[in-house]
């Protein structure tokens, strides 16, 4: 608890200081590669034959997704908390290179948890944190993917928190985690807000992201929550269908329960165990 | 040479020249077609409406512009210049290639060309010659060795995912320069109805100069984005030179600066020794290969050499004839970075700063390390870092991982 509300007063000083927003602002842009492109999807537009299709380009970021928003604003925060070391969950392992990433440009060690299974299904991404210096810890407990590698990282947080920022990747966990998350990722509502204006003269009409952990989605969508006009809708995974076990649709038959510092809705079999979600952040 | 560079920007001449380099030499078939190209070429390019229709696919599609950034922990650590990289690792497809993808793509619909063919060495232009096809809903078709296919299977996959056909070149060495020549003979019979979008500052005019004008925008923006944050030119460019379409990108707009030093760096694969680099400027000889005359590696029949090097993208025989020209002019310099060069300064650019360069850029990241060093502390450099790694994971941890 004690660093959890270390974390979240820190993040509120920083918020607060223009020189943590300047140095966040000249990352975003000159490493990181904002603002990203809001491109006129043309051809799909006429495909499809109804509303005018505009994507945010998070895909051209430095790494490849949106993740590094989160990663680089994290990193800032655990240099101004004096912390040495750094430690992440990672799934498919965009959430690992993102961090992998900004370890490596500010001389950080990197300890990164995944899932074995993840592990072997994402070689790639698992070299290419390897290449940063990072190392990668495999998880082998339960099911041997992304909510055991969450476990495996709280559990070294929990005896390492003096010297150790975890930075955690979606806008998931404990207070103050999905708000710190999502609050470096509305970056790309706020571009995408003022490239449609500038574009088109008006707010759209609707937005569209998918959501697992849903820091992207939150990303996009929180800039123009205040604008009742904007329809929203988040895409979750429906895997192989809604069916037990075969997709991770929490909102589609999810309960209310509490899962790794965080209540909210969840896949559970019968009343206690966990689905097995085949899909995650 | 200060004659020499205050023409650089009206060459090639009418027919194609870079001083005693480039040239038209292919077959009959294609010398009109090759006009025709070249007369387009013209029209367009002082078109508003084409420049308006390719600015906007640079911005919005491709991600332009891309980032100058200073690396300041890697600048720290060499001890000399201030060191930016200009971060075309961001565009998308994840290398320069797209600048002149794009372009091509847009001068074959003024053709009224509907099929695309390409050659492609480590499969980057091969990726963006496929993406600017699906986007413009153009069919396909991509030459490629078959040796290349096997080491850049993950590029042959993004093609074939975005609906190109690739078509494996068993010929020979079964690398670039086979992949060129059958993409040449498929040119010759088909160039009605087809344009081929040459991917490097090679072949026969005016592919050099298309190519170099399609890629000027590196340069360009380097030139305004150093202006804006450091209030004077640079000291130093660094590229790498396979073709040297990177490399003549970024150095054209400061030809006429004479202050500005610039350095290609060249693959000098297992060191100079015959068959193991594709270092042109060392040792080679004038010939004519694939279209334009230009440095080539020979053997002293004139038949061309087996090249090695760990990227594939350097891999090849012959560099453009416009940095023959500029070498022979004394206006760029060209060196070369050895297999094991680029690995480390791979790793040292990952561990430094957290980016993965592409091999090729590897190669000039190699040329930041042996030249930063040398200049004071107050000076700049820029280098281009042309593409990412991603593609070359699985190579690089063979060599850097246990």
């Amino acid at each position: 608890m004690a660093p959890l509300q270390e974390l979240a007063a820190a993040y509120a000083v920083a918020k607060a200081d223009p020189a943590f927003q300047a140095e966040l602002a000249d990352l975003l842009a000159n490493y990181a590669g904002r603002p990203t492109p809001l491109y006129f999807a043309k051809r799909w537009t006429d495909a499809l034959g109804g509303a005018k299709i505009y994507l945010k380009r998070e895909d051209l970021l430095h790494t490849g997704a949106h993740k590094i928003n989160n990663a680089i604003g994290q990193i800032l925060l655990a240099k101004r908390l004096g912390k040495k070391r750094i430690i992440a969950e990672t799934g498919a392992g965009q959430h690992g290179v993102a961090t992998a990433t900004v370890c490596a440009r500010f001389g950080m060690e990197c300890i990164i948890y995944m899932g074995k299974v993840d592990m072997e299904r994402q070689a790639l991404n698992v070299a290419r944190m390897r290449l940063m210096g990072a190392e990668v810890r495999a998880v082998t407990a339960g099911q041997a993917t992304l909510k055991e590698a969450v476990n495996e990282a709280m559990r070294d947080w929990v005896g390492s928190v003096d010297h150790t920022h975890y930075i955690l990747g979606s806008a998931l966990g404990a207070h103050p985690f999905p708000m710190i998350v999502r609050d470096f990722h509305r970056v790309i509502g706020v571009e995408a807000r003022r490239q449609i204006l500038e574009k088109e003269g008006r707010l759209p009409d609707l937005l569209v992201a998918c959501v697992g952990g849903g820091s992207n989605a939150i990303g996009l969508f929180h800039p123009f929550l205040d604008d009742a006009n904007v329809r929203m809708v988040g895409v979750e995974a429906g895997g192989d269908g809604i069916v037990p076990e075969r997709h991770a649709a929490r909102f589609q038959g999810g309960k209310l329960g509490v899962l790794q510092g965080t209540k909210t809705w969840l896949l559970y079999m019968g009343t206690e165990k966990l689905y097995h979600a085949n899909a995650g952040p | 040479m200060t004659t020499a560079l205050s023409t650089s920007a009206i060459l090639p001449d009418a027919r194609g020249h870079f001083g005693r380099f480039g040239g038209m030499f292919v077959p009959e078939t294609l010398m009109a077609p090759l006009q025709e190209l070249a007369a387009a070429y013209a029209v367009a390019k002082a078109d508003p409406a084409f420049q308006a229709e390719l600015a906007d696919l640079l911005a919005n599609y491709a991600g332009r512009p891309t980032p100058l950034y200073f690396a300041k922990r890697w600048t720290d650590a060499l001890g000399g210049a201030k060191i930016y990289l200009k971060r075309e690792d961001l565009l998308h497809t994840g290398a320069h290639k797209i600048n002149n993808a794009i372009g091509q793509i847009l001068l074959a619909k003024r053709l009224g060309k509907k099929r695309i063919i390409a050659e492609t060495g480590a499969g980057q232009h091969g990726v963006a010659t496929a993406t600017v096809c699906a986007r413009f809903g153009m069919e396909c078709i991509i030459y490629m060795g078959k040796v290349d296919m096997e080491r850049q299977a993950l590029n042959v996959a993004r093609m074939r995912l975005m609906g190109a056909e690739v078509r494996a070149v068993t010929a020979g060495q079964a690398t670039l320069k086979e992949a060129v020549n059958e993409a040449m003979r498929d040119w010759v019979g088909s160039v009605d109805h087809t344009h081929y979008i040459l991917g490097s500052a090679l072949g026969a005019h005016p592919f050099p100069m298309i190519v170099r004008d399609f890629h000027r925008v590196i340069g360009v923006e380097a030139r305004r984005q150093i202006l804006e944050k450091e209030g004077r030119l640079p000291d130093l460019l660094v590229a790498c030179v396979g073709g040297g379409s990177n490399a003549i990108g970024l150095f054209h707009p400061f030809l006429d600066d004479a202050n500005v030093r610039m350095v290609g760096v060249e693959a000098g694969g297992d060191g100079i020794v015959p068959e193991r680099h594709a270092a042109r400027f060392q040792g080679g000889k004038l010939g004519v290969l694939q279209g334009t005359k230009t440095w080539l590696l020979a053997d002293a029949d004139g038949q061309i050499e087996l090249t090695h090097s760990i990227s594939a993208g350097l891999d090849y025989a012959a560099v453009g004839p416009e940095h023959a020209y500029l070498q022979e002019a004394g206006r760029v310099e060209y060196t070369y970075a050895t297999d094991t060069e680029a690995l480390a300064a791979f790793k040292e650019l990952a561990h430094t700063e957290g980016i993965l360069p592409a091999l090729e850029s590897a190669h000039a990241m190699a040329g930041v390390i042996k030249l930063a060093p040398t200049l004071p502390r107050d000076a700049i450099l820029i280098a281009n870092l042309s593409g990412r790694g991603d593609k070359d994971v699985e190579q690089a941890s063979r060599y850097l991982l246990d």
